[in-house]
């Protein structure tokens, strides 16, 4: 075990995982809401992934494949822990929002806190499919669930986020995005 | 609270599209941000590793 060996060149699928990582961590960090806990969780799933490779279907969804691994090595780390998500003190941080600046942009600390106060069934379907860019069925598919499912869970995210940011009812009277202006005025709502 | 409300009412009364397309953009800046940046040396490490590791037991079958 001298570790000398040169590398291997002959191409291994396994190598791909590697194109997965920056991905893995951004859902690691909005799971855990922590970046040290986020690498440490990226870590063991390359881990797993890289030994239980032989349960991979080739030909299938290597993403939605190493996202479950990563969800369910979170899901039961947490449930170790048995931490109670929602604190008075995070929500109090969330409260604490600006209002978004003139391009509806949000203060991504404050959109952080908010995220947290999430139960975690809706803060993984809206991270998949609201800033990770998945499908529906490939959220769905990740999560172990109906995309219904995904899909209601991600609506009540976003609603929630929305009463705890403040950015309906009006209190964001100085946006200037045109369509969320409208909304502001008192657009029905409903899609 | 809030939360909780969210909770109950159940997807019955949607949020406004705009006011969706908001949140998602913004939660694309939040976690994309990670997307960019280099990956940790401890994560390059480990895939060196298992890589080694594997390409020792081959060698050592062979």
């Amino acid at each position: 075990m001298t570790g000398t060996l040169p590398p291997d060149t002959t191409p291994d699928p396994r190598d791909e995982i590697v194109t997965h990582l920056p991905a893995l961590r951004a859902f690691a960090r909005g799971l855990s809401g922590d970046m040290s806990a986020a690498d440490d969780l990226v870590q063991e799933t390359v881990l797993k992934a890289w030994t239980k490779f032989g349960q991979y279907n080739a030909g299938t969804n290597l993403r939605a494949w190493l996202f479950t691994i990563l969800r369910n090595t979170y899901l039961s780390k947490r449930r170790k822990q048995s931490r109670e998500v929602s604190d008075g003190e995070g929500l109090f941080a969330a409260r604490m929002a600006s209002k978004p600046d003139h391009d509806g942009r949000l203060a991504l600390q404050e959109l952080t806190a908010a995220m947290k106060l999430l139960p975690i069934e809706q803060r993984e379907a809206l991270i998949l499919v609201g800033a990770m860019g998945f499908s529906i069925e490939e959220a769905a598919e990740t999560c172990n669930c109906a995309p219904g499912t995904i899909k209601s869970r991600a609506n009540r995210a976003r609603k929630a986020l929305a009463e705890m940011l403040y950015l309906e009812k009006g209190e964001n009277p100085e946006s200037t995005d045109k369509s969320v202006a409208m909304v502001m005025a008192g657009a029905p709502n409903g899609f | 609270m809030s939360i909780m409300s969210g909770k109950r009412n159940g997807s019955k009364k949607d949020i406004a599209p705009a006011v969706s397309r908001q949140i998602d953009e913004n939660l694309k800046r939040l976690y994309t941000d990670t997307t960019s940046e280099e990956l940790p040396k401890s994560l390059t490490d480990l895939l060196e590793a298992l890589r080694q590791q594997d390409a020792q037991k081959k060698a050592g079958k062979q």
